[in-house]
């Protein structure tokens, strides 16, 4: 349950960006995930409704996109789903991206 | 009041990154060689590193242990009288960079700090430390299907040991299936079948251990 520590980060990140922006609510969050952080999302809106309450983002949406990573064979080309073994040309399959967790766009309640 | 939308494009994970950048330095300044030890609960982590502290008695060695809630492992090490602190994650199921910051002056005086993971397959991936070394330990005891579902772990270890092979006859767990699919996911990867109880395969990672330590003190 790595969600916790995911959730956290999401969080202070919004706060210090609603305190530069003086919000006073935070609306909605906007998320970009690589698939092979292998977050489960329920989880992750379970634990940041927990560490939300009674903040100004207690009420805020999260949007989540998932992307995927490039696996490939690096002999023969061919695409895999997930990074498990080798390619039956015998070639080795190598993967690029899908570790990434970045805060896109924040939409939030000012005077 | 009226709405704005703010394009942040904020990395989450810079954050760990910076403080493992951190960690990274101050261990490469005072010439300490780190391994971050994964793996699943009882795969025998802690057993493993009492051993390798009795081992390499000639050298200054430190061990944190990340536990989520108590200190038996602990108490185990620091019995072997080395420089050891517990660190207990709570809610968390893997240490991350940031805990390791708050503990990392402790060892200064060490060339070797061995730092003990929460038992878990998953979580630990991706909290870069400021290690040198990752090691995966698991155990024939957890199926022989353990390797292919957890590929990520495999895929970015430095080095994978399959322990308690001596029971793999009694758990009719296929030994050479669980190095053939670590190979596949790693093919740069060391990989040491292991025993801990029977000392099978421990030498060889002593061995590993002390190329590492040599190399970086030789380069400072
Ligand atoms: N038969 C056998 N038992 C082992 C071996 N290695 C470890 N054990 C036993 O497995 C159990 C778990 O070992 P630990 O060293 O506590 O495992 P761990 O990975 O530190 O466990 P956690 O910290 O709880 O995740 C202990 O009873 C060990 O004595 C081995 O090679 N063979
Ligand atoms: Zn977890
Ligand atoms: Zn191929
Ligand atoms: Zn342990």
């Amino acid at each position: 349950m790595h969600e916790m520590s995911y959730a956290e980060a999401i969080l202070e990140n919004l706060l210090n960006l609603a305190e530069k922006n003086n919000a006073r609510e935070i609306k909605k969050a906007h998320l970009v995930i690589g698939e092979l952080l292998l977050i489960n999302p329920e989880q992750l809106e379970f634990c940041f409704r927990a560490i939300s309450r009674e903040t100004i983002a207690e009420n805020c949406t999260l949007e989540i996109e998932f992307v995927k990573p490039e696996i490939r064979c690096v002999k023969c080309g061919k695409e895999f789903d997930a990074p498990a073994g080798v390619c039956e040309c015998g070639g080795f399959v190598s993967v690029n991206g899908g570790k990434e967790m970045i805060l896109k766009s924040v939409i939030m309640e000012v005077d | 009041m009226h709405k704005i939308e703010i394009d942040a494009e904020i990395d989450l994970l810079s954050e760990n990154r910076r403080l493992a950048a951190e960690n990274r330095k101050f261990l490469r300044e005072q010439g300490i060689v780190a391994v971050n030890i994964m793996g699943a609960i009882g795969s025998g982590k802690t057993l493993f590193i009492e051993k390798t502290v009795e081992a390499l008695r000639d050298i200054r060695i430190g061990v944190i242990l990340g536990d989520v809630i108590c200190r038996a492992d602990y108490e185990r090490v620091a019995a072997h009288d080395v420089v050891a602190e517990p660190v207990n994650t709570g809610k968390e199921c893997h240490l991350d960079a940031h805990l390791i910051h708050h503990r990392i002056r402790k060892f200064e005086d060490v060339d070797l700090l061995l730092i003990e993971n929460v038992g878990n397959l998953i979580c630990p991936v991706d909290f870069d430390l400021g290690e040198d070394f990752r090691v995966v330990m698991v155990s024939v005891t957890e199926g022989d299907d353990v390797v292919e579902k957890h590929p990520e772990i495999f895929r970015l270890a430095d080095v994978i040991i399959i322990n308690k092979v001596a029971l793999a006859e009694f758990v009719e767990a296929d030994v050479d299936k669980m190095e053939k699919d670590a190979r596949n996911l790693n093919p740069e990867a060391r990989i040491i079948r292991m025993d801990l109880k029977k000392d099978i395969g421990f030498e060889e990672w002593i061995e590993f251990l002390r190329g590492v330590l040599n190399v970086s003190g030789n380069s400072g």
